[in-house]
């Protein structure tokens, strides 16, 4: 109990900005789906962080919740790189741009 | 007493019955239609006459009922529009006209379509039902709003009917000219119409408070209508001509009565109906109709005497020269509701109507004799081409000559009486004070000798001298089916004058001038002639006199009689002298340059079309213009930026989810950025 919060958002802060990072500069997909990984689970730490700091299980219970989503995230995430990968025989995400203008 | 005016719709119902069965099952019926067409018309005669009589003998009636409400005003305040029936005694009469000159025309049209093998009859008979219908409707509405419905349902009726054989050339253009220019005339009619309605609230011709009565109580008391400054006699001035407009157009009045002689293009027994009962009688009924109304108003009255008499003697004059036997018709009839809108303007409101029923008679007698003669002359409707009928047609010629005679005005056939009365009115009031009427009555005594002239120039060529042609030699017969008409009609032209026979009344005694009495509606209960029918012509004679001035003069009819007679034989013995001949000479064609002129109707079609072309398209161009370019303008160019702002802005649209990320990431930076600013963060 001795760790202060700061570094919990500043580790949080961290965390997020390397999968912003990820998403714009990547162009594989599966990377994507691992960046966006990233941010959700910086936004866990903070949640964690601050139920810990005010002695309040919403926080902790909501992070649950969010791993669910995430999970589920993923499933259809990988769902969607498989079919990208059927349909432009790759997962390149600049590759597949059919569906603009 | 009531119980025969619950019974009474049913005139007009019968007609509309047949015209739907007709539509719906008239290949299947005998005779295509007509039987159907017949019988209910033939009904509807039947209970016209027996409505008259009741009205006549056991003193039923006025009888005046709203049968339908279709938009009911607010409590106190706006319109309430209706449909109701009036039997009254010009209400009843014209129904006994119009079903019976319909029930004839049917007949005829036996002989006339159904003979010769026409193809379409199904929907030629139908229209004939439902143009019944709508004139019957017509003359029984008890409101102005009514009144137009079924007005312009007859325009339609006519347009539909002129048009019948639609694959030649001449007769759509025909019905679509009828229609428009009738339209025209239409337009002000609805204006009027409106204008009632904003002034007084109510349309009914009927009852303590229709508007006939309010505008009488208006003029009375002096009360000051201030919509845009106009007086209360201004505003009725006003009404008045506009709702002429409308009868202007249907009956054919100058200068909107072009389209009638092209509507010869119609079928013969068509073109009886609408000159003699329906179509053109609706404008003269129109008026005579909420006579009331145009009593009130000098100025009015005046307009629609001048305009009368011009109209006859104007369309007399082009009737001089026409060649064939319907042209000849169709300008005898504008010049005869000339007179009849003569008889209304001079404060002859009985010689008006008594003008209308022995027009009907004689007139439809006139057009089915000719649809006689052009049958007999395999639809040969020049009478250069004619000529000796009447040794062969005797039948024909003996009816068609009580029908000249009767147009004419020869003593002692019907059009005698009715228009020397419509002549004697006039003069009468003229001389008791209202000079414009002196005008008008000079015309129409002119009319009187031109068309004696141009009837017997007709009579001579047609039936008279030696035939010219093969066909004149030997003409085809006709049946019983067009002989019965005519001769129902001819017995009518001899004696209808008995109705009224106000030139020797003297002698008779005013009690026995039967259609005044009628009209006075001595016969019916005590009401019709106070406030609350107030359609008697006891109470139009104390409207002329007391808002229009109009004294009468006190004057013997026999001279006056003797003059419109005398004339009459002047042009009947110029036509006689000229044409007598057995091979008679084109004297017409002496008139030189006249003759073109008037051949060419005095280039009315042409002024109309210049009217169109020159003067009104510029204008529709210049609006089209307005429209196209600053209306539609703004509209394009809003949505012309619109679509080149899409054009540009959907580039962003790459397809890369990359850049996508990387807005969203810009936009979140952008924002925290602005926050930080707005929340001082750092300042």
């Amino acid at each position: 109990m001795s760790v202060p919060p700061e570094y919990y958002l500043i580790l949080s802060a961290a965390v997020f900005a390397i999968g912003v990072f990820g998403i714009l500069v990547r162009r594989n997909a599966l990377m994507f789906l691992m960046s966006v990984e990233l941010m959700v689970n910086a936004a866990n730490i903070n949640l964690i962080a601050f139920a810990f700091f005010y002695g309040n299980l919403t926080g902790q219970v909501f992070a649950l919740f969010v791993i669910a989503l995430a999970a589920a995230e993923v499933a259809i995430g990988i769902g969607i790189i498989l079919l990208l990968n059927r349909n432009f025989g790759g997962i390149d995400v600049t590759e597949a741009v059919t569906m603009r203008w | 007493m009531s119980e025969i005016f619950s019974t009474a719709p049913a005139i007009v119902l019968f007609p509309l019955a047949s015209f739907l069965i007709i539509l719906a099952f008239g290949k299947w019926m005998p005779y295509r239609g007509a039987l159907a067409g017949i019988v209910a018309t033939g009904f509807s005669l039947a209970v016209s006459i027996w409505v008259a009589l009741q009205m006549a003998l056991d003193g039923a009636g006025p009888y005046q009922e709203t049968l339908y409400e279709f938009i009911a005003g607010l409590e106190g305040e706006g319109v309430t529009l209706t449909f109701g029936v009036l039997f009254d005694p010009l209400s009843v009469l014209m129904l006994i006209i119009v079903s019976l000159i319909a029930f004839l025309v049917h007949v005829f049209s036996l002989g006339y379509m159904n003979d010769e093998g026409e193809t379409g009859l199904p929907r030629y008979y139908a229209s004939l039902s439902l143009f019944t219908f709508s004139m019957l409707a017509f003359v029984v509405s008890d409101n102005l709003l009514m009144a137009f419905v079924f007005f312009e349902l007859v325009g339609l009726c006519s347009y539909l009917l002129i048009g019948f054989w639609f694959r030649r050339d001449g007769p759509p253009s025909a019905a679509k000219k009828a229609f428009l220019v009738t339209r025209f005339g239409d337009y002000f009619f609805l204006v009027g119409v409106v204008a009632v309605f904003a002034v007084f609230g109510t349309t009914a011709y009927a009852g303590e408070n229709s508007f006939i009565n309010q505008a009488a109580d208006m003029v009375g008391d002096g009360t000051e209508y201030t919509f845009l400054n106009l007086s209360s006699q201004q505003v009725i001035d006003i009404t008045a001509l506009l709702i002429l407009g409308g009868a202007i157009g249907k009956s054919a009045q100058f200068p909107l009565h072009t389209w009638l002689p092209d509507a010869m293009e119609g079928p013969t027994p068509v073109s009886a109906l609408i000159h003699a009962a329906t179509m053109v009688a609706a404008g003269v009924y129109l008026v005579a109709r909420m006579y009331g109304f145009y009593a009130l108003s000098p100025n009015v009255l005046a307009i629609l005497a001048l305009l009368g008499g011009f109209t006859a003697l104007f369309a007399a004059t082009m009737a001089l020269v026409k060649q064939e036997l319907k042209q000849v018709l169709a300008y005898s009839t504008i010049s005869q509701y000339g007179y009849m809108m003569l008889a209304l303007g001079g404060g002859g409101y009985v010689a008006a109507v008594f003008h209308l029923t022995t027009h009907a008679i004689f007139k439809a007698l006139l057009f089915l004799g000719a649809g006689a003669v052009i049958i007999a002359m395999h639809h040969e409707e020049n009478m250069w081409e004619m000529g000796g009928l009447k040794d062969k047609m005797r039948v024909t010629y003996l009816t068609f000559l009580a029908g000249s005679l009767a147009l004419a005005g020869i003593f002692p056939f019907a059009g005698f009486w009715s228009k020397d009365e419509a002549l004697f009115e006039t003069l009468e009031h003229a001389l008791g004070g209202a000079d414009v009427l002196f005008v008008a009555y000079g015309f129409g005594l002119l009319a009187v000798i031109v068309t004696a002239f141009y009837t017997f120039r007709m009579v001579f060529l047609t039936f008279h001298g030696e035939p010219r042609t093969a066909n004149a030699e030997d003409p085809h017969s006709i049946g019983w089916n067009m002989k019965f008409p005519l001769v129902v009609l001819g017995i009518g032209s001899v004696l209808a004058g008995a109705l009224n026979m106000g030139v020797i009344k003297e002698f008779i005694g005013e009690n026995n001038l039967f259609l005044a009495e009628w009209l006075d509606g001595a016969t019916i209960g005590d009401e019709y002639g106070t406030a609350e029918f107030a359609l008697s012509y006891g109470h139009y004679g104390d409207l002329l006199s007391e808002y229009a001035g109009y004294e009468a003069a006190t004057l013997s009819p026999l001279g006056p009689g003797a003059i419109a007679l005398g004339l009459a034989v002047i042009g009947l013995g110029v036509a006689w002298y000229l044409y007598r001949a057995p091979e008679p000479e084109p004297h017409m064609t002496k008139l030189g340059g006249v003759r073109t002129v008037l051949m060419n109707n005095y280039y009315q079609d042409e002024a109309q079309v210049w009217f169109a072309t020159g003067f009104t398209l510029p204008i529709a161009r210049g609006a089209n213009t307005f429209d196209q370019g600053i209306i539609d303008g703004l509209v394009d160019a809003a949505g012309g930026v619109s679509m080149y702002a899409g054009e540009r802005f959907r580039k962003i649209q790459t397809g890369i989810v990359s850049n996508y990320a990387a807005l969203l990431t810009l936009g979140l930076l952008l924002l925290l950025v602005w926050l930080g600013i707005d929340g001082g963060w750092w300042f």
